[in-house]
């Protein structure tokens, strides 16, 4: 006997399964699957001000530091003050999807390509945004690499405040819509990497980004 | 009202003196109290230590002498705990005796628990004077949700000032057999609970089970505190009996 | 993993009189207990959110053949390969295999505990294949002679940052740091160039998605990230009853899971991964394995102790557990410590070689108040006691006593009697002083403390007296 059968055999006998309570039981998991059903959550003003507001507070709250432009072509101008800011390098590299923007006229020099170990600065976009706890919503793609979110020191990501979104129920429910399927790798981000194993005492950039920087585009 | 006063094992071995501040408390309220004379313990002790039979052999005999009241109190959570969170739940194949223990167990309470929410008294007799910090013991806590009840009726002695300690809901360390089996982990577990308690800088601990008490005392006798008082709260709320 | 349980008493022992890790477990408690509690404050209905939470895993180990069955056919669809281990040896075998058929040579791994359970490191440095831990905790641990981990969530909650900056010092031949960061980065450098290099990555699961055949993987470090990113084959290993069914299931649980474990809203990554790389893709493994694992775990299903199956793994139990915050996780003397390491190492590793862990509990509750899908821990611990009671396992004085003791309960005026000679006798031995400094009877207890001396006589005595007294007086 295969151990998959054997296993399987072994739960169904625990469980007595018989003919007529798996008819049933198969019927409450389609169901089930089919309702999505949702648990209690926190109370959110939806209101599109609040939920930026909170989005931002969350954020910062999970270490990420928050910068706020009007329109998108604003986007790389915010993310050189940044880096100039912060000391960091000028050149970085981009998901794909971010290539059309003008980094160049912002004095960056930005690849659009996944990422490798050398690279110090990785700027993405993100697929939403989850205001309930300040975190990012990353779906892969071609355009969309994961590594840039996770490879370099410094991670930029740009958010449209339009996809800002009170719960994870709702960026579910935005990537059946828009997605059909899962990506291969749906990553939440909330924060720079961290760890607490050494004496519970927190330190930002365990393998990760040290940083995390958002760019919300107001739109 | 006829009350069955439940007086515990333990208390019924080494303090007698919290029984009769628990009549004192009920009489003085009001109540008719009857002791019947058969009783002997709960059967916690077999529950927790896996022997089912006579456990259920234990519960069987405080039914049948208990359910005859309109109210059965006792000053122990613990104990109070078994015949209302336990009993019901051990007669599965025993329906007849699962109701009974289910009837039962709806009209059983923790002492201080009976003086708030069924009495409601407006005061209580005792005349303690002094500072005085409460440990919360385990079952009465977190099974039988007592926590505001003996802090209320202290509140209604003039002369007690109630200081909390810090963990005043952790466990001291008791646990029945766990201290006999695992005494080192058990002392230690207790050594804790003193150090918050003795850092409280109160006159006495307060609690309302007597295995936590008798744990907290020598524990901290053994630590070489000799001043503070250990009490059971039926003690400091009945005054002397 | 070795299992180590039967010395649960000598361990407990050692660890009370260890200076070390007694000062670290001092500095450690507390942390986790109050983080949880800020954390849970912002859930406007924690408890019903704990319900929920209860139900979702309810849902699936109550028909746990369907939900596998479904959840296999979905990742199949997408891609990955599914295979099932009825043991930790057939988890080292199946693992080992995926390695030589893909030419691994280094495995990163992700903290998963039922490699843990399978003694996976050794069966993969034994085949030649080199395991590198990347949990920062797993991998001080490991590079430690390869210590167990004594927590679920923070394996080296046990170490101070001494030791660490000891450790460090003489595995990487670097100078001694004693700054945490600085250290951090250290690891943080010797673990980037195993991520690069590494053939294949492996990890746990927190939870397999029905819904889209997908593992759900929570980590701060980003370690998860890495391994399940960078390595041309992912393997995931994680136990049969960790499916749940929907991605809204998943939701609610992350409202428990991080608040529960470390006191975080939201762990910093929380990636759902859905099979393999597509050819125009930049990242992402070629080759995604799920390994099913039984050991232990299909026999509970449907019986006495089916509830311990709804459990998370978030570690709130050992938190705040009395006794773990004593001791700390080794003394249990296998994967899994605390409460739910009390019920599942009888239940996976042998009840009749764990014989004291279920009695190693005050059944104080604080376990079961916590438990975010609350599993009522104390009630399967007393269960437990009582298997090993019917099956004759605890030692035959204890069960001799015991019925002793009860048949006496049973018949009161026996009971009166054995109860005033108990009570002179403790009285006669605390001789004119209000405390016995070694009790006879139950020497255990006067290991660290007095027991006070009892009034005398007994309640029962005295209630009768002033029975008569009334009935003369009136």
């Amino acid at each position: 006997m295969s151990s998959r059968d054997d296993i399987l055999g072994r739960v169904r006998a625990g469980l007595q399964r018989n003919a007529s309570n798996a008819t049933i039981a198969r019927d409450e998991m389609l169901a089930a699957l089919t309702n999505c059903s949702q648990g209690p959550k926190p109370g959110i003003d939806a209101e599109p001000k609040a939920l930026l507001e909170r989005f931002r507070l969350k954020s910062e709250l999970q270490s990420s530091t928050v910068d706020i432009v009007a329109h998108e072509s604003d986007a790389p101008a915010a993310v050189a003050r940044y880096l100039a800011a912060m000391n960091l390098p000028k050149s970085a590299v981009a998901q794909p999807a971010l290539a059309a923007l003008d980094w160049a006229g912002a004095g960056l020099t930005v690849e659009a390509r996944g990422a490798r170990d050398a690279d110090l600065v990785g700027i993405t976009g993100c697929f939403c945004a989850v205001a309930e706890t300040g975190t990012l919503m990353m779906c892969s793609s071609p355009d969309t690499p994961a590594a840039v979110s996770l490879l370099p020191e410094t991670h930029v990501a740009i958010v449209r405040a339009s996809r800002i979104l009170p719960y994870m129920e709702d960026a579910w429910a935005l990537a059946r819509k828009e997605l059909g399927t899962l990506p291969r790798a749906v990553n939440f981000i909330s924060g720079p990497s961290r760890t607490g194993d050494i004496e519970q005492t927190i330190v930002l950039g365990a393998h990760g980004p040290y940083r995390v920087h958002l760019v919300i585009v107001a739109d | 009202m006829r009350i069955g006063l439940f007086v515990t094992c333990l208390v019924d071995l080494m303090r007698p003196r919290i029984g009769f501040a628990t009549l004192k408390l009920l009489e003085s309220a009001g109540c008719e109290v009857i002791v019947p004379e058969t009783q002997t313990c709960c059967g916690q002790p077999a529950w927790n230590s896996g022997d089912a039979p006579g456990a259920v052999a234990l519960a069987k005999k405080t039914i049948a002498e208990f359910e005859g009241f309109d109210y059965v109190v006792s000053p122990s959570g613990s104990c109070g705990d078994q015949i209302r969170t336990e009993y019901p739940g051990m007669f599965a194949e025993e329906p007849e005796w699962r109701d009974r223990a289910t009837a039962l167990a709806s009209r059983t309470y923790e002492l201080t628990d009976f003086l708030v929410t069924v009495l409601k008294v407006d005061s209580v007799p005792g005349d303690y004077e002094g500072t005085v910090t409460y440990h919360d013991s385990c079952s009465g806590l977190r099974s039988m949700g007592i926590k505001k009840q003996p802090r209320a009726l202290l509140a209604k002695l003039k002369g007690v000032t109630l200081k909390e300690m810090n963990g005043c809901e952790e466990c001291c360390g008791f646990g029945g057999t766990f201290s006999v089996k695992f005494g080192e982990v058990s002392a230690a577990i207790a050594e804790r609970k003193c150090d918050n308690i003795l850092a409280s800088g109160a006159h006495a601990v307060v609690g309302g089970d007597l295995g936590c008490l008798l744990n907290i005392e020598g524990k901290l006798r053994r630590m070489g505190d000799e001043t503070t008082q250990v009490l059971h709260v039926a003690e400091v709320l009945a005054g002397r009996v | 993993m070795e299992i180590k349980s039967m010395h649960f008493k000598a361990n407990a022992s050692a660890k009370l009189a260890d200076v070390v890790l007694q000062r670290n477990l001092k500095s450690s408690k507390g942390k986790f207990v109050a983080k949880r509690a800020e954390a849970i404050k912002d859930l406007d209905d924690f408890e019903g959110t704990r319900d929920a939470a209860a139900a979702i895993r309810n849902k699936v180990i109550d028909n746990l053949d369907l939900w596998l069955e479904r959840f296999e056919r979905k990742a199949l669809d997408t891609g990955a390969k599914v295979l099932w281990a009825k043991d930790g040896a057939e988890v080292c075998r199946l693992v080992v295999e995926i390695a030589r058929k893909h030419g691994v040579t280094k495995v990163t791994k992700s903290k998963s505990m039922l490699s843990e359970e399978a003694g996976l490191n050794h069966a993969l440095e034994a085949a030649g294949i080199q395991p590198v831990e990347t949990d920062l905790g797993e991998y001080i641990l490991q590079v430690d002679n390869n210590e167990p981990p004594s927590h679920i969530i923070a394996p080296a909650v046990h170490k101070s940052l001494d030791d660490v900056a000891d450790l460090f010092h003489k595995v990487h031949g670097t100078p001694r740091k004693t700054d945490i960061p600085a250290l951090t980065r250290e690891a943080r450098e010797v673990l980037r160039g195993h991520f690069l290099s590494a053939g294949m990555g492996l990890s746990g699961g927190n939870f397999l998605v029905a819904e889209t055949g997908s593992v759900a993987l929570v980590t701060n470090e980003g370690n998860g990230r890495m391994v399940t990113t960078i390595p041309k084959v992912h393997v995931v290993i994680t136990g049969i009853e960790k499916v749940i069914p929907t991605l809204e299931d998943l939701s609610t649980l992350m409202r428990l899971l991080p608040r529960s474990a470390t006191g975080q809203s939201i762990s910093n990554y929380f990636s759902i991964l859905t099979g393999v790389k597509k050819p125009e893709e930049h990242d992402g493994p070629e080759h995604l394995y799920f390994v099913l694992v039984d050991s232990g775990r299909a026999d509970v299903v449907g019986g006495d102790f089916h509830e311990m199956l709804r459990c998370i793994r978030c570690g709130a139990c050992m938190n705040h557990c009395p006794v773990y915050q004593t001791i700390g996780g080794h003394a249990y003397g296998w994967v899994y410590p605390g409460p739910m390491g009390s019920v599942l190492t009888p239940l996976y590793a042998g009840i009749e070689n764990a014989i004291d862990l279920p009695h190693a509990a005050t059944l104080c509750n604080q376990c079961g108040v916590v438990c975010p899908v609350k599993i009522p821990l104390p009630d399967l611990l007393r269960k437990l006691r009582e298997k090993q009671t019917e099956r004759g396992l605890r030692p035959l004085t204890e069960r001799i006593g015991l019925r002793l003791w009860a048949w006496v309960a049973q018949q009161p005026r026996l009971y009166a009697l054995g109860a005033s000679v108990g009570a002179r006798y403790l009285k006669w031995l605390a001789g004119d002083t209000d405390r016995i400094r070694l009790l006879p009877t139950a020497p255990e207890w006067s290991l660290g403390r007095d027991f006070p001396a009892p009034q005398g006589k007994t309640f029962r005595e005295l209630y009768a007296a002033r029975q008569t007294r009334t009935k003369e007086s009136t």
